[in-house]
């Protein structure tokens, strides 16, 4: 298959999430989901360029400095508050579960095919291939992750493949909608951070499979 | 191979003096330039001739207790090296037009490899020991990514012959810039840790709980020392030419220029990409025995990337 910018930007941005799964560092984790947004930014802004719709621009860059910029900031913040650098005990193993995200991609190229209502081109079936296989990926990070933190960036990437899906498919939310969205994850991701320190004070660990014992 | 055309002839020379000079040189950009990102002046880059030269003058000491193999090992890696330059597509001018079949790269490669490790172990040391024990687990790991990287070029070229794959005149590869970038990306880290470079292991200490390649060459020593480190230098270009090659293919622009254009570039991307290998080695710290499957599994989801590409070509 020949890839042209539109379909090639979506696989790129597909691949870097599927790199955020390959190591328990939590640094490297937030600067490969930087890495991973841009792509998404850049997607955007080419869709921008192509539709002739100029709020799409805007989009693009808001993307860009709220959740390529600013959340991966703020999280590195909360990990030197925190001071937890990686994610011991990984359910599954970082490589193998990167590994298992490749994989994915092909299975989402088969599910894409078969989804009945997208538009029959290959720029559509591509974009949704890429962004299913991010909807993995983020599943594979909240599920096979024990740090809150990788439960935080599993959500962020799980939410961009959503991003993705809609804009590669419908060519845009308005502009209202889009904004509202941003917000909202960005008030997630304050809320959680703080949340983790509360955790952090009261259980003294991040762990999130060992919250289910009570504790007083 | 039809005839001596002046431009055969000079393709000839161009090889063989690529070939048999580059290789120490490209040592000396890579501690150059490390030597310069530490603030310090470094020696002159024409310093690791003046170390083969001085080592071939020594007086070669040979421990009683090894056998004809530790004495052998090195002229054999030389010869499966320079059997290896004349097969592998490091540079886009090649004198003889050889069947250079990606199998039988990767299992000279492995030959190399069996060679060393059993030198290593003749010597009876316990570093010897390590170190081919750790080499070979290396191997074991890497081996699939590369493997992986070159077949699905080859799937996409319909040839398992790599001289093919890699002489800009297949259609179906011309349009795939993104397999070829993912391919040199993948085959570039396979070959960091191939090299033994900063990554995977720290080649200037002589530290034994760092050690992977120094601690198998530790007993030889004068002549057979100085051939072990040529050898090396030889792989380095290799290994950094086929990536390099790779990563030149993905510029559309290389594909409709001049053969000197393609030529020159793809000598200049070497010694580039060893300066990129001293870059990375002044930035990073060397990995964790235990951490280093994480960074050769980058290495490997690449190549699954290029197994996907190429499967998902005629969709």
């Amino acid at each position: 298959m020949v890839l042209d910018t539109f379909e090639a930007l979506a696989m790129l941005a597909a691949m870097l999430g599927i790199l955020i799964l390959g190591t328990n560092d939590l640094r490297t984790n937030l600067a490969f989901y930087s890495m991973h947004t841009t792509a998404i930014a850049a997607e955007t802004a080419w869709i921008g360029h192509l539709t002739h719709e100029n709020h799409l621009f805007w989009i693009a860059g808001c993307v860009f400095l709220i959740k390529s910029v600013s959340i991966p900031y703020f999280l590195k913040w909360v990990i030197r508050k925190v001071d937890v650098g990686t994610d011991t005990g990984a359910f599954i193993a970082a490589p193998l579960s990167m590994h298992l995200g490749a994989f994915t991609v092909g299975l989402s190229y088969l599910i894409s095919k078969q989804i009945p209502g997208l538009v029959g081109d290959a720029d559509s079936t591509l974009g949704s291939t890429a962004a299913m296989s991010i909807l993995f990926t983020g599943v594979l990070l909240m599920l096979t992750r024990r740090a809150a933190i990788s439960q935080i960036v599993g959500f962020l990437v799980l939410e961009n493949g959503i991003y993705l899906f809609a804009v590669t498919q419908t060519h845009g939310m308005p502009l209202l909608v889009e904004m509202g969205l941003l917000l909202e994850v960005l008030v997630a991701v304050m809320v959680a951070g703080l949340l983790l320190f509360n955790i952090k004070k009261s259980f003294e660990h991040i762990d999130v499979s060992q919250m289910t014992e009570l504790k007083d | 191979m039809s005839s001596f055309t002046p431009e055969k002839v000079i393709e000839t020379v161009a090889f063989l003096a690529t070939l048999f000079l580059l290789p120490p040189l490209l040592v000396g950009v890579i501690r150059k330039t490390k030597a310069r990102m530490q603030n310090r002046i470094g020696a002159p880059y024409f310093q690791p001739y003046y170390d083969l030269l001085k080592l071939l003058n020594k007086n070669e000491t040979i421990s009683k207790h090894t056998s004809w193999m530790f004495r052998s090992t090195a002229a054999f890696n030389f010869s499966f090296l320079v059997v290896l330059a004349f097969l592998a597509p490091w540079t886009s001018f090649h004198p003889v037009e050889i069947n250079g079949d990606l199998f039988l790269i990767l299992y000279l490669f492995g030959l190399c490899r069996f060679f060393t490790v059993l030198s290593a172990l003749d010597a009876g040391s316990a570093f010897g020991g390590f170190g081919a024990s750790r080499e070979v687990t290396l191997a074991l790991l890497l081996e699939p990514a590369v493997m992986m990287c070159l077949a699905s070029l080859g799937v996409v070229a319909q040839t398992s012959n790599l001289t093919d794959v890699f002489n800009y005149t297949n259609v179906s590869l011309s349009t795939q810039p993104a397999l070829w970038f993912l391919a040199g990306m993948g085959l570039f880290l396979a070959s960091l840790v191939e090299l033994s470079r900063m990554p995977a292991d720290d080649p200037t200490t002589h530290l034994e709980l760092t050690m992977v390649h120094e601690a198998m060459i530790l007993e030889n020593s004068a002549a057979n020392l100085a051939l072990t480190e040529y050898s090396h230098c030889l792989k380095i270009l290799i290994l950094l030419g086929i990536s390099c090659q790779c990563l030149l293919h993905a510029c559309p622009y290389f594909w409709h220029t001049t053969a000197l254009i393609r030529g020159g570039a793809s000598v200049l991307a070497i010694v580039m990409m060893a300066a990129f290998v001293a870059l990375i080695e002044s930035v990073a710290v060397k990995l964790r025995w235990t951490k280093l499957p994480e960074f050769i599994a980058y290495s490997v989801a690449m190549s699954i990337f290029c197994v996907l590409i190429a499967l998902g070509r005629n969709l």
